[in-house]
C-alpha cells in the first residue's frame, strides 16, 4: 500500500515537473524574440521570422534519408535568407527526430502545433507517419507538407496534407506503359516490392499500368522492410523466364541490384522509387551498368541544374544527396512562394490556401498541387551508361 | 524434385551458413560466459566497418580486413565484458540483458554517427565467380562463408573439448565458485571466452558486409534476432548445433518463401522455433536446463 | 517509508493524489498531456508484463504480441462490426488472455532463455500475421479512421479528454492488480517465483497458477491495446515490433519488478528520459543507452525493487538462463537457495 502511494506521489510530482517543463517551453520564446528585435535594430527594419517545423527520420533504419531532410532544409533555408528572405521574412528551422516511428512522428507533430511559432511542417520521410500525422493536421488546422510521401491516398486524407514527391497514381502505370512498354519494347516483366503501404499501392498502380498496356506480368513479389537477403525472391522470380526486373522500392534497391547480379541472372531492371542519385552509382558500381530509373530530376555533381545544391549539401553532411533530399529542398521552395503570393498576414490558414495556388519551377522540376494537395509531375526516363547517368528521354515521353 | 526448388533450397543454405556465422559466437559467449547476449548484432556492424576503413586503407587486402575486425571486436568484447557481465554474475540474468540491449543501443546510435548514417560500399573485395555444381550454383564468397563456418565449428569443439585451455573455459561456465577453487583466474577466463564471441562475430561481420556488399549501422539488427533464434534451437550453449540450428532456420524459411511469399519469411523461422521448442523445450541439445 | 500510517492518512492521500490527478488536463498543455497519455499507456502495458514477470518470475519478452492481439480485435471490433467502444473492450482483452493460455500451455515446462526465445517469437508472428493478413488487418495499410467513444455525449478525442479514459483504466487495473497479488492467487504466483520447488511440494499446482498468471497479463496488455486503437484513431502493426517489446520490458526492470510501484516508476523515468533528451537530437539515445545501464549498475533491483526477493540477485546464481545440473546440485547440497522473503508490493 505504502508503495503505491509512493509511486502516485511520484507519478503527479513528476508530472508536475513535467509542467514545469512545459512552463520553461513558453518560457523559451521570451528571450529569442529579444534577440529578434535586437537583430531588427541592427539592420534598421522591423524583420520578422517565419519558423517551419521539421520531423524526419534522425535514427533508425531511415537515419540517411531523415539526415539528408535536415541539411537539405537548412540549405534551402540558408540559400533563401541569403537571398533577402520573403516578403521580408526570414526563415527559421526546427529539426526533430522520428525514428519513422508513427507514435513519436505524430507526439512532434502535436508539439509543433501547440507551438505558435511554427508556421508550418515539412515531413515525415514514410508515410505511413505522414499518414498518421494526418488527422491532426485536420484538427490543429496546421500544414503537413511531406517532401517524400507519394502514397495517393496521403494527401486526400485532408486538406492540410501536401505532398511534393510525384504521385505514384500516374508515375507507376506511366512507368509501366511507357518505360517497360515504349521505351524498352518489353512484353513480359516481373515485379519485386516493398510490402509497405507505399509499396503495395504503388504495385496496385503499376499493375494496373501494365494490364493496359497488354505486358504480361510473369511474377509479383513483395518482402517486408528489414529484408537483407533477397535471394530467395530473386530466384523465384528469376524461374519464371522474365528478361525484365522492375523493382518498387527505395533504400533497398542497391542491395537488390548487387544481389541480381551476383546471382547471374541478366535482366533489365527498372525501378521506380529511389530516384538517380551517386549513392546507387557507388553502390552497385558495375553492376548498376544498363539500370533504368525514371525519376523527375536527377542529382549528379556534374548536373548543371543541382550541381550547387550537390556542393553544398555534401559540405554539410560528407556524403552525395539522394532524390529525396532535393525534394525536402523542393519543399521548402514551396512553402516560399505559397508565402510570397500571400498578401495579408502570414498564418497557418493562409499558407494552406496559398499552397493550393503555388505553380513554380524549383530544383526537383515543375510543382503545382492538385486538388488532393498531391503532384502530378512528367518524369525523365533516365539510364545508366559507363558507370554514369543518361538522360535517354525528355519530360513528356509518351 | 525440380531445379527451382534445389536453387531454393541451396539459396536458404546460403542464408542459413550466415545466422550460422553469427550463431557460432552467441553460442560460445552464452556457453561460457553463461549470459544471453543482445549485441551480437552490433558486433557484427562493428566488424564490418572495420575491415571498411581496412580495405579503403589497403586496398581490399582480405586477411588486413579479417585481423583488424577481429582485433577491434575483440577490444568491443572486453569492454562489454566490463560494462555488462563482470558486476552482474550474482544477479538474475536479465539484469545483464537489459545491459546488452542498451549496450546495443550506445553501438547502432555511435556507429550511425561516427560513420555517418549512409551505406558503405563494400565492393569487389573479392572477384565475384559462379563455381557450378551439377545444377548447384555457388558464389565464391558463398563458397567461402561456407568452409569458414565449418572450420569455426571445427576448431572451437576441439577447442573446447581438447586442450586444457578449452577445459578451463568450459569449467568456468559449468561452475564458477568450483572453478575459483581449483585456482582458475574466473574473471580473466570468462573474459576472454566473451572476446572470442565477440570475435567471431567481428569476423563474421566482414564476410557479412562483403557477402552484402555494403556496410550500415542497421545491418546487424535482424541477423542477430536469427542467429539468437539458432543459438536457441541449438540448445544455447552448443557450437555445432548452434550452426546446425542456423542452417535449418535458412532452409525452413526459404523453401517457405518458395511456396508463398518473401513478407512471411519470419513467420516461417519464429513458427519453426516455437514448434521445435514445443516438441523439444531444450533445443536440440541435452536435455539441460529443462528442469526447474 | 517504513513507518507506520495511519489509515485514515493514507485514504486522505490516496484521495488527494487522484484528484490531483483528475485535474491534471486543466494544468497542463495539450502537448505535455499526450505525453501523459503515453505514459498511462505503457503504465498499464508494463504492469501487465510486470504481472507476468515479477510476479511468478517468467520470461515472457513478448508481450508486445498481446499488445498487438488487444489493438486489432479492438479496431475490427469497431470498424467492421461496429460495435461500441464499451463494449468492445472487454472481448479486446479476453481475446488476449485467450491467446495468452495458448502460449502458457506449451510453455510451463520451459525457463529461462528458451522461454524468452518462444514469447520473442510469438510476438514477432502476430505483428506479421497483422501485416500480411491484408483482408482482416488492412495488412501495411493499417485499420484508419477510428473514432474515439462517446462518454454519455461527450466526445473523448484529443489526448486532454482520452487521458480520463487511461486513468480510469490504470485505477481499474490497479485496484483489481493489488486485489490478486494479495489473494491466494498473487500469494501462489510469488512462491513459484521464489522457489518453484518448495512452492510445488506445499501443494500449489505450477501448471494452473502458471496458466492464471499469463492469462491475467495477456488480458491487461489486450487491454492497453485496445485503449490505443482510438486514441491514436490509425493502427498499423509497425506499433507493435520487438523493439517496442524490449522498451516496455526496460521500463519495468528500471522501475523494479515485482512491486506495484515498480513498473509506474519506471515508465515515467523512462518516458521522462527518452522526452526530456529530445533536445539532445541524434545524440538522445546514447544518453538513454548510457542512463540505462547506469541504472543497472547502480539500482539492478530496480528503482522500487525490494533487495530481499531472489529478484534482487544476492547469490540465487541457481536462477539462471542456462541451468546446468551442476550448479544446481551443488547449491542444493549447500542450502544456499532460501524462500526469500515474500515481496508484497
Amino acid at each position: 500500500m505504502r508503495k503505491k502511494i509512493a509511486a502516485l506521489l511520484i507519478m503527479s510530482l513528476s508530472l508536475m515537473s513535467l509542467a514545469g517543463c512545459g512552463a520553461e517551453d513558453s518560457a523559451v520564446p521570451a528571450p529569442e524574440s529579444t534577440a529578434q528585435t535586437k537583430t531588427a535594430d541592427g539592420s534598421g527594419n522591423a524583420e520578422k521570422t517565419i519558423k517551419f517545423g521539421v520531423i524526419a527520420p534522425l535514427t533508425g533504419t531511415h537515419a540517411e534519408y531523415g539526415q539528408g531532410f535536415d541539411a537539405a532544409t537548412q540549405i534551402a533555408v540558408e540559400d533563401i535568407n541569403a537571398a533577402g528572405g520573403v516578403n521580408g521574412y526570414k526563415l527559421e528551422l526546427e529539426c526533430q527526430d522520428s525514428a519513422a516511428d508513427a507514435k513519436t512522428s505524430s507526439d512532434i507533430f502535436t508539439r509543433y502545433a501547440e507551438d505558435d511559432e511554427i508556421m508550418a511542417v515539412i515531413g515525415d520521410f514514410t508515410s505511413s507517419c505522414c499518414k498518421a500525422n494526418a488527422p491532426l493536421t485536420e484538427e490543429y488546422g496546421l500544414v503537413q507538407i511531406s517532401p517524400t510521401a507519394s502514397d495517393p491516398s496521403y494527401a486526400s486524407m485532408s486538406e492540410y496534407c501536401f505532398s511534393v514527391m510525384y504521385n505514384q497514381s500516374t508515375a507507376a502505370p506511366w512507368t509501366a506503359e511507357s518505360v517497360v512498354g515504349h521505351f524498352l519494347g518489353k512484353s513480359e516483366c516481373a515485379v519485386m516490392y516493398l510490402n509497405t503501404d507505399w509499396g503495395i499501392t504503388t504495385n496496385d498502380y503499376f499493375l494496373s499500368g501494365l494490364d493496359s498496356a497488354g505486358i504480361k506480368l510473369l511474377g509479383d513479389e513483395s518482402y517486408t522492410e528489414n529484408e537483407t537477403d533477397f535471394s530467395s525472391v530473386i530466384s523465384k522470380l528469376k524461374a519464371t523466364g522474365a528478361d525484365t526486373l522492375v523493382i518498387l522500392d527505395q533504400g533497398n534497391v542497391p542491395t537488390i541490384i548487387n544481389q541480381v547480379k551476383g546471382s547471374g541472372w541478366d535482366c533489365q531492371i527498372v525501378s521506380l522509387g529511389p530516384g538517380a542519385s551517386d549513392q546507387i552509382l557507388d553502390l552497385c558500381g558495375d553492376n548498376a551498368e544498363g539500370l533504368v530509373i525514371p525519376c523527375p530530376s536527377y542529382i549528379t555533381a556534374d548536373n548543371p541544374d543541382t550541381s550547387d545544391f550537390y556542393k553544398k549539401f555534401y559540405d554539410k553532411n560528407q556524403c552525395a544527396p539522394t532524390d529525396h533530399s532535393l525534394c525536402a529542398y523542393n519543399a521548402v521552395q514551396a512553402l516560399t512562394e505559397a508565402i510570397k503570393s500571400i498578401d495579408g498576414e502570414v498564418t497557418r490558414e493562409s499558407i494552406k490556401d496559398a499552397l493550393k495556388d503555388v505553380s513554380y519551377d524549383g530544383l526537383a522540376g515543375h510543382t503545382q498541387f492538385n486538388d488532393d494537395g498531391g503532384v502530378s509531375r512528367d518524369l525523365l526516363i533516365i539510364q545508366v551508361e559507363n558507370g554514369g547517368y543518361v538522360v535517354k528521354e525528355k519530360y513528356g515521353y509518351r | 524434385m525440380d531445379g527451382y526448388l534445389i536453387s531454393q533450397i541451396v539459396n536458404g543454405l546460403c542464408l542459413g551458413l550466415i545466422y550460422a556465422l553469427i550463431a557460432l559466437g552467441v553460442a560460445v559467449i552464452i556457453g561460457i560466459v553463461g549470459f544471453a547476449t543482445f549485441t551480437q548484432g552490433e558486433i557484427v556492424m562493428i566488424g564490418a566497418y572495420s575491415s571498411y576503413y581496412v580495405f579503403l586503407w589497403s586496398g581490399n587486402n582480405l586477411i588486413y580486413g579479417m585481423i583488424a575486425s577481429f582485433m577491434i571486436t575483440w577490444i568491443i568484447g572486453m569492454i562489454l565484458y566490463k560494462v555488462c557481465y563482470a558486476k552482474f554474475f550474482d544477479s538474475p540474468e536479465y539484469i545483464s540483458l537489459i545491459c546488452t540491449i542498451g549496450f546495443s543501443m550506445l553501438l547502432k546510435n555511435l556507429a550511425q554517427i561516427i560513420f555517418g548514417a549512409e551505406k558503405k560500399p563494400m565492393l569487389n573485395i573479392i572477384e565475384n565467380k559462379i563455381y557450378h555444381l551439377g545444377i548447384i550454383e555457388l558464389s565464391r564468397v558463398q563458397l567461402m562463408v561456407f568452409i569458414t563456418v565449418i572450420v569455426m565449428v571445427i576448431i572451437l569443439s576441439l577447442l573446447f573439448t581438447r586442450t586444457s585451455w578449452g577445459l578451463k573455459l568450459k569449467a568456468v561456465s559449468q561452475n564458477r565458485e568450483a572453478a575459483a577453487l581449483v585456482g582458475i583466474n574466473v574473471d580473466k577466463t570468462a573474459m576472454i571466452g566473451n572476446c572470442i564471441g565477440c570475435a567471431i562475430a567481428g569476423a563474421a561481420g566482414t564476410l557479412i558486409g562483403i557477402y552484402y556488399q555494403s556496410a550500415y549501422a542497421t545491418m546487424g539488427a535482424t541477423l542477430s534476432m536469427k542467429a539468437f533464434t539458432s543459438a536457441t534451437l541449438g540448445g544455447l550453449t552448443s557450437v555445432p548445433l548452434a550452426a546446425l540450428g542456423g542452417i535449418l532456420i535458412g532452409v525452413t524459411e526459404n523453401i517457405g518463401i518458395a511456396f508463398s511469399s518473401a513478407s512471411f519469411r519470419d513467420i516461417f523461422s519464429f513458427g519453426f522455433l516455437i514448434i521445435m521448442l514445443i516438441f523439444k523445450p531444450t533445443g536440440f541439445g541435452r536435455k539441460r536446463g529443462a528442469r526447474a | 517509508m517504513m513507518y507506520k500510517m495511519d489509515a485514515n492518512v493514507k485514504k486522505a492521500i490516496m484521495l488527494v493524489t487522484v484528484i490531483m490527478m483528475c485535474m491534471l488536463p486543466h494544468i497542463l498543455s495539450k502537448s505535455i498531456m499526450t505525453i501523459v497519455c503515453s505514459i498511462m499507456g505503457y503504465l498499464i502495458i508494463a504492469g501487465a508484463l510486470n504481472v507476468i514477470n515479477g510476479y511468478s518470475g517468467q520470461m515472457c519478452f513478448g508481450i508486445a504480441g498481446f499488445y498487438c492481439v488487444g489493438a486489432y480485435t479492438m479496431a475490427i471490433l469497431m470498424n467492421t462490426f461496429h460495435v461500441s467502444f464499451w463494449i468492445g473492450i472487454i472481448p479486446s482483452g479476453l481475446f488476449a488472455a485467450i491467446i495468452g493460455a495458448l502460449i502458457a500451455i506449451p510453455t510451463l515446462k520451459m525457463k529461462g532463455m528458451f522461454m524468452a526465445m518462444i514469447t520473442i517469437g510469438f510476438s514477432e508472428v502476430m505483428r506479421l500475421i497483422a501485416l500480411n493478413w491484408t483482408s482482416v488487418t488492412g495488412g501495411t495499410m493499417g485499420i484508419k479512421g477510428l473514432k474515439a467513444p462517446m462518454f454519455f455525449g461527450l466526445k473523448t478525442s484529443g489526448a486532454s479528454r482520452y487521458y480520463y479514459i487511461y486513468l480510469a483504466t490504470v485505477l481499474l487495473f490497479l485496484f483489481s492488480t493489488d486485489r490478486v497479488i494479495h489473494s491466494r492467487i498473487g500469494r501462489a504466483w510469488m512462491a513459484i517465483r521464489e522457489d518453484d520447488m518448495a512452492a510445488k511440494s506445499l501443494g500449489i499446482s505450477l501448471n494452473l497458477y502458471k496458466i492464471i498468471n499469463f492469462m491475467y497479463g495477456a488480458f491487461w496488455a489486450g487491454i492497453a491495446g485496445a485503449l490505443l486503437a482510438p486514441y491514436k484513431t490509425y493502427i498499423d502493426s509497425a506499433y507493435f515490433t520487438l523493439d517496442e517489446g524490449f522498451n516496455i520490458l526496460s521500463m519495468v526492470i528500471i522501475g523494479g519488478q515485482g512491486t506495484l510501484a515498480g513498473p509506474f516508476i519506471g515508465v515515467t523515468v523512462y518516458q521522462f528520459l527518452v522526452e526530456g533528451l529530445r533536445f539532445a537530437g541524434v545524440w538522445r539515445y546514447i544518453a538513454c543507452a548510457i542512463l540505462i545501464i547506469a541504472m543497472m549498475w547502480l539500482r539492478p533491483q530496480g528503482l522500487a525493487g525490494n533487495s530481499e526477493s531472489v529478484l534482487a540477485g544476492k547469490k540465487n546464481r541457481s536462477r539462471s538462463f542456462i541451468k546446468l545440473p551442476e550448479v544446481f546440485s551443488l547449491d542444493r547440497t549447500f542450502g544456499t537457495r532460501r524462500l526469500g522473503k515474500a515481496n508484497i508490493g
